[in-house]
């Protein structure tokens, strides 16, 4: 830690690891309801709706805490100066944790905007705007008045106010569904694929820097191309989503052709990833924070790159899509490029801030919850591809009703949630390990 | 590579991609009206949308294949059950999944929720998404229809195969020889038109063809015969 003001990051930190591991169990829950016949007072108590609300909004205000809390550690160090309101910066992370907990305590007795993903009601947008123009308004005025501008800092606030501005789009109650769904996806599409990726891309940017000793201007000349592809891509491939809404025919080809380039922009993150360590100038050192760093290039491009590839294509997706597919590529993809991409960072951050010697620390738990985690994932998302899969056959391709095409997929729930207990083991061992990171013991460092 | 080509890259790629995608958005926007034809988008529909979210029924179902992949898709719920299907369901879901190994939650909804919720369904029911899911699809459909009316007629053309020995060089399910096309084939191919002509002079059709003559049939008879072998086509779909 150079400035005293990245030290805001670190509660930041906290609140995503606790509210990730809060998240997990709430999944297992909607596996249980796949293939245990959940009895009709429970439903009436606690439907599967509720849940898959929780589960998901838990994620997207986990991830979304965790890149302030980067962010919050990464501007001052590039800017070189301190953050222009570092208490601002608490009262941001109070109000949004606590809109966040009341959002999901009202989902408990039935508060919502009822939009999946967007369940948060509407009184409660307000305050998340609110919390963002806090955030954005600080970030801005760090680096305005730093006067020092680099590519990763351009990424970064880019990717912050493009977040911001699209998520506008998923406030207002559309009267037409097929208009409601066409701007229900510039927010979480523009989101995954447009914004989070050019905050990713500084993320990635930034450590690889810091960690590898390669020479700025390299890095930060791909940190150009990567976005450029991935929004050129990304901002067109929206269409993918377009096919089957009630959109004209065209989004068919336009869809087709940008979504199927989707894959190169990754793998030129893998290429850019790759040829920084070959370069490097300093030792790949600490060891999980590279394995994480390997672990999360890879399955970004599994995940995101190759299982989305697999069902982008209308004439595949005709059949399909909002099957269960979507579900193992939305699992794997989300674990590969924003997961496994802030987990990165809090190794990355939390021993500068914490001023470890050598920036080294105890690292043997936090390996066996990397492998728990990644094997419970891969896992769990092959057994939802073999759900999707025969879903797609039974139901779509010859024609059987939902319920009769679901009971065979019942035993690969099953499977699902048994690895999802593994997953859940491998979460717990790596939040207590980033929650009480010590410092490596001499001998071993 | 430079670090100004490679800011050219980032510029032209993220505003290309920009201009086509808000150019398309502002044309979409201009068509929705029709093909989700929003004249019939009454205050009852909009009520019925309300409350379909109010009680976060996308959370478990999809509705135009987005939502919670647990429960059955909406798109075409009306044209599948119907508005007494949709009533029974939301007034006892209790009674009306009892025998079902997953259960929808009983939300006490009023008259008026269950009737603008199944307003609201019959209007999405009509969206033109190109023909989505594939379970409901009209044009498939269709083909079940006209596979079911053509093998109504099934019994006049199975007796003209018999009579003329067709079997003697062709092939039918299990039976017949293999000298000519398998007949459930030429059914996948031609239309029924084509295989009246093609009786009465094969050679004029396809010259060097190896089928003699049916001129003796009469026109009717070769039409029926065309029909029963179409009807025969390897099942696509239903």
């Amino acid at each position: 830690m150079t400035f005293r003001s990245q030290s805001v990051a670190y509660p930041y930190f906290v609140v995503a690891l606790l509210l990730f591991a809060l998240q997990i169990p709430v999944g297992l829950w909607l596996a249980v309801n796949y293939f245990v016949t959940i009895p009709q007072s429970a439903v009436d108590a606690f439907p599967f709706a509720t849940a898959r609300a929780i589960h998901t909004n838990l994620l997207v205000l986990w991830l979304l805490l965790g890149f302030m809390g980067a962010t919050l550690y990464l501007v001052p160090e590039e800017t070189g100066t301190e953050l222009a309101w570092p208490k601002m910066a608490i009262a941001q992370l109070a109000l949004l944790a606590a809109t966040g907990v009341a959002a999901i305590v009202g989902f408990l007795f039935g508060w919502t905007q009822g939009r999946p993903l967007l369940e948060i009601p509407r009184p409660l947008d307000i305050l998340v705007v609110v919390g963002s123009l806090m955030f954005l308004a600080n970030i801005a005025v760090t680096m305005i008045r730093a006067k020092r501008w680099t590519a990763v800092q351009g990424s970064l606030l880019g990717g912050l106010l493009f977040l911001a501005l699209m998520y506008l789009f998923g406030i207002p109650f559309y009267r037409n569904l097929a208009v409601d769904w066409y701007c229900w996806w510039w927010v979480i599409h523009l989101w995954v694929e447009g914004a989070f990726e050019l905050i990713a891309a500084a993320m990635v940017a930034f450590m690889l820097i810091k960690l590898t000793g390669v020479d700025r201007r390299v890095i930060e000349k791909w940190l150009y191309v990567e976005p450029g592809l991935s929004l050129f891509t990304g901002i067109a491939g929206t269409g993918h989503h377009y096919y089957w809404l009630g959109a004209p025919k065209y989004w068919l080809w336009i869809g087709g052709f940008f979504s199927a380039l989707e894959p190169f922009p990754i793998l030129l993150m893998v290429y850019d990833a790759w040829r920084s360590v070959k370069e490097r100038t300093q030792p790949l050192l600490p060891r999980l924070t590279w394995v994480y760093l390997t672990g999360m290039v890879i399955i970004h491009f599994v995940g995101a790159g190759m299982f989305g590839f697999a069902h982008t294509l209308p004439m595949i997706n005709y059949f399909t899509h909002g099957s269960q597919v979507t579900v193992s590529h939305g699992h794997l993809s989300f674990y590969g490029a924003y997961v496994l991409l802030t987990l990165t960072f809090f190794y990355f951050a939390i021993p500068r801030l914490k001023g470890f010697p050598g920036r080294s620390y105890e690292e043997r738990t936090g390996h066996i919850g990397f492998w728990l985690t990644t094997l419970g994932v891969v896992g769990m998302t092959l057994a939802f591809a073999v759900a999707g899969v025969l879903q797609t056959y039974l139901e779509r391709a010859l024609g059987q009703p939902h319920m009769v095409a679901q009971q065979p997929i019942r035993f690969w729930m099953l499977v699902v949630a048994v690895h999802g207990l593994v997953v859940l083991a491998g979460v717990l061992l790596v939040v207590r390990h980033l929650l009480t990171l010590r410092p490596a013991r001499l001998a071993e460092a | 590579m430079g670090e100004k080509a490679a800011k050219w890259i980032f510029w032209v790629g993220t505003l290309v991609s920009l201009a086509l995608f808000l150019a398309l958005t502002f044309d979409t926007n201009r068509r929705f009206a029709a093909l989700t034809h929003a004249d019939r988008l009454d205050d009852r529909v909009v009520a019925g949308k309300r409350s379909f979210e109010r009680h976060n029924c996308n959370d478990c179902h999809t509705i135009l294949g987005f939502g919670g992949y647990y429960a059955p898709d909406l798109t075409r719920a009306f044209n599948r059950i119907g508005e007494d299907g949709i009533r029974r369901r939301l007034e006892h879901p209790e009674a009306a999944l009892a025998a079902s190994y997953r259960k929808m939650p009983q939300q006490y909804l009023s008259q008026d929720e269950v009737a603008n919720i199944a307003a609201y369904l019959g209007w999405v029911g009509g969206i033109d998404n190109h023909d989505w899911p594939p379970r409901d699809s009209a044009a498939r459909w269709k083909r079940s229809t006209d596979r079911l009316l053509a093998s109504a007629a099934l019994s006049p053309g199975a007796a003209l195969v018999e009579q003329e020995s067709c079997l003697s060089c062709h092939t039918l399910g299990g039976r017949g020889e293999s000298k000519g096309s398998r007949l459930e084939w030429i059914g996948a191919r031609r239309d029924a038109a084509y295989i009246a002509t093609y009786l009465a002079d094969p050679e004029k059709v396809a010259p060097g063809a190896q089928m003699p003559a049916f001129d003796t049939l009469s026109p009717g008879q070769r039409e029926t015969l065309g029909e029963f072998i179409v009807s025969l086509a390897a099942g696509q779909g239903r």
